[in-house]
């Protein structure tokens, strides 16, 4: 008899095809929980050695990426030069995942700031599936993995607003990281 | 808002807490030789201070507890069973 692999949980049988649209996707909240975890190795992993092999470089190459999802995402929203617009429809892309908010500190009227042709508004992720990625993985936060983000985040509101932007990380924390948004009307 | 509480007979006054916040929420109390609040508005509760501080004297309270997903509860179960 040929050797069987031996596994601890029940394999699952059914019928299937390929005209057929599942449903549901299947499994339990453990096989999800199990899948993530797996997940957030590879992608940890991955970034470690991309940032080996490629320096600086990784850097760039994660927001290139980031940059990319960033712009298909932001095209599925509505276009606006509204700012705080923007924001509402940047939190909906994002998703539950990248929680955040508009952050200022208190002595400070509002949540943007004009500097020319330019507006900051600075914005604080409390939620953000990088950071629990990292910590999954053991690697230090603002590294390549936080330029995805970084990324998305400018991709999706250039897309938005159909101007320029830049993202700058300014504090990493376990629990949120800052970041201030550029926005460059100039580059409309 | 946020609250933070900093437990006087944990502090070590090595004042990693006011070098690391990066809104100047703590203030190094120079008679005690402790840390104290100074400016909890401004604290965004990135918890970095929680992080670098060896003693775990600072508590937070009422601020969003961002999601730990990176928690393998597997393990947790088996260091559960051992602590």
């Amino acid at each position: 008899m040929a050797y069987e692999i031996k596994r601890e949980g029940k394999e699952v049988f059914g019928d299937f095809k390929p005209e057929l649209i599942p449903d549901e996707c299947g499994g339990d909240i453990d096989d999800y929980e199990e899948a993530l975890h797996v997940l957030m190795k590879f992608v940890g992993s991955m970034s470690s050695a991309l940032e080996q092999v490629s320096g600086r470089g990784a850097n760039a190459i994660v927001y290139q990426a980031g940059k990319r999802m960033g712009h298909e995402a932001g095209k599925m929203v509505e276009k606006t030069d509204d700012l705080e617009k923007a924001m509402q429809e940047l939190s909906e892309i994002l998703g539950a995942e990248f929680y955040f908010d508009m952050w200022k500190p208190a002595g400070q009227e509002g949540y943007t700031i004009e500097k020319g042709d330019e507006t900051v508004v600075k914005l604080i992720f409390r939620d953000c599936v990088v950071r629990q990625t990292l910590r999954r993985t053991g690697l230090p936060q603002k590294g390549p993995l936080c330029y995805l983000l970084y990324g998305y985040t400018v991709g999706a509101v250039e897309e938005v607003m159909d101007i320029r932007g830049k993202l700058d990380i300014d504090h990493v924390g376990p629990n949120a990281c800052l970041k201030t948004l550029t926005i460059k009307w100039s580059g409309k | 808002m946020v609250e933070i509480e900093i437990d006087e007979n944990a502090c070590v006054g090595c004042g990693s807490c006011v070098d690391d916040c990066p809104n100047d929420v703590y203030e190094m109390d120079e008679a005690k030789n402790k840390t104290k609040v100074v400016n909890a508005d401004d604290c965004m509760a990135c918890l970095s201070c929680h992080e670098i501080c060896p003693a775990e004297a600072m508590e937070h309270k009422n601020i969003h507890v961002a999601k730990r997903l990176y928690i393998d509860r597997k393990v947790n179960d088996v260091l559960n069973k051992i602590i």
